[in-house]
């Protein structure tokens, strides 16, 4: 049951929460600003090669 | 792929008064989630308006997901008569907000954001605090978990300096 002073949604948050990376965290928090976006601007880079490489292979 | 830096240069160089929200914004603060788009709440007065057009003109912002052809225009009547607008542009994906689920417009998320220095450009980012209570309003299922993670950076962070 959920506690008083808490509603459902923070108990949704709360499961979602203990599947969180806390060490990539750490990790990410060690890092500039920039590098933090340079870093998603490489991993959109990386999820668009994939995304054209799942088109290649279904389309051959 | 979404060309961050140009996309933030091109609002700031223009003299555009907006916020970074959303997957950015939370990039910003620590999240290792993937986000495609820029998300941004400007503020709505005839001036900023009108630098909201010229900055964007030159990389032929066009609705998202609609078909070509349609007579869309770029240009100050069409933000009077709208509010928030999902645009594709030559830079990228951009999420244009005039207000947001349970934040309001700049002026509400003003006080809430601090200026971050990225690219060699100063721009206005809303804080952490703010970012996780607009993430609950909103009240989508990737909503919440990008707030658990939120609340995650928050708690290894520790208390802000002076707490």
């Amino acid at each position: 049951m959920t506690e008083p002073g808490r509603s459902s949604i923070d108990d949704i948050i709360d499961v979602y929460k203990r599947d969180v990376d806390r060490t990539l965290i750490r990790e990410r928090l060690k890092r500039t600003v920039e590098e933090r976006l340079e870093d998603l601007m490489d991993f959109q880079q990386f999820a668009e090669e994939l995304r054209r490489a799942g088109r290649d292979t279904t389309q051959a | 792929m979404t060309d961050f830096k140009a996309l933030l240069r091109a609002l700031t160089d223009a003299g555009v008064e907006f916020i970074v929200v959303g997957g950015v914004a939370a990039t910003v603060h620590g999240s290792a989630r993937l986000t495609r788009d820029v998300d941004v709440v400007y503020r709505r007065t005839p001036e900023n308006l009108a630098r909201l057009v010229a900055a964007l003109t030159p990389y032929q912002p066009y609705l998202r997901g609609a078909p070509p052809g349609l007579p869309f225009r770029w240009d100050t009547a069409t933000i009077i008569r709208g509010l928030n607008f999902t645009l594709t542009t030559q830079l990228g994906d951009l999420d244009l907000l005039g207000e947001i689920v349970g934040g309001g417009g700049y002026d509400n998320l003003l006080p809430s954001s601090t200026i971050i220095r990225v690219f060699d450009v100063e721009c206005r980012c809303l804080n952490l605090d703010r970012l996780i209570e607009v993430k609950r309003a909103a009240g989508r299922p990737k909503d919440f978990e990008a707030v658990a993670e939120l609340e995650a950076i928050r708690e290894e962070r520790g208390p802000p300096a002076g707490a």
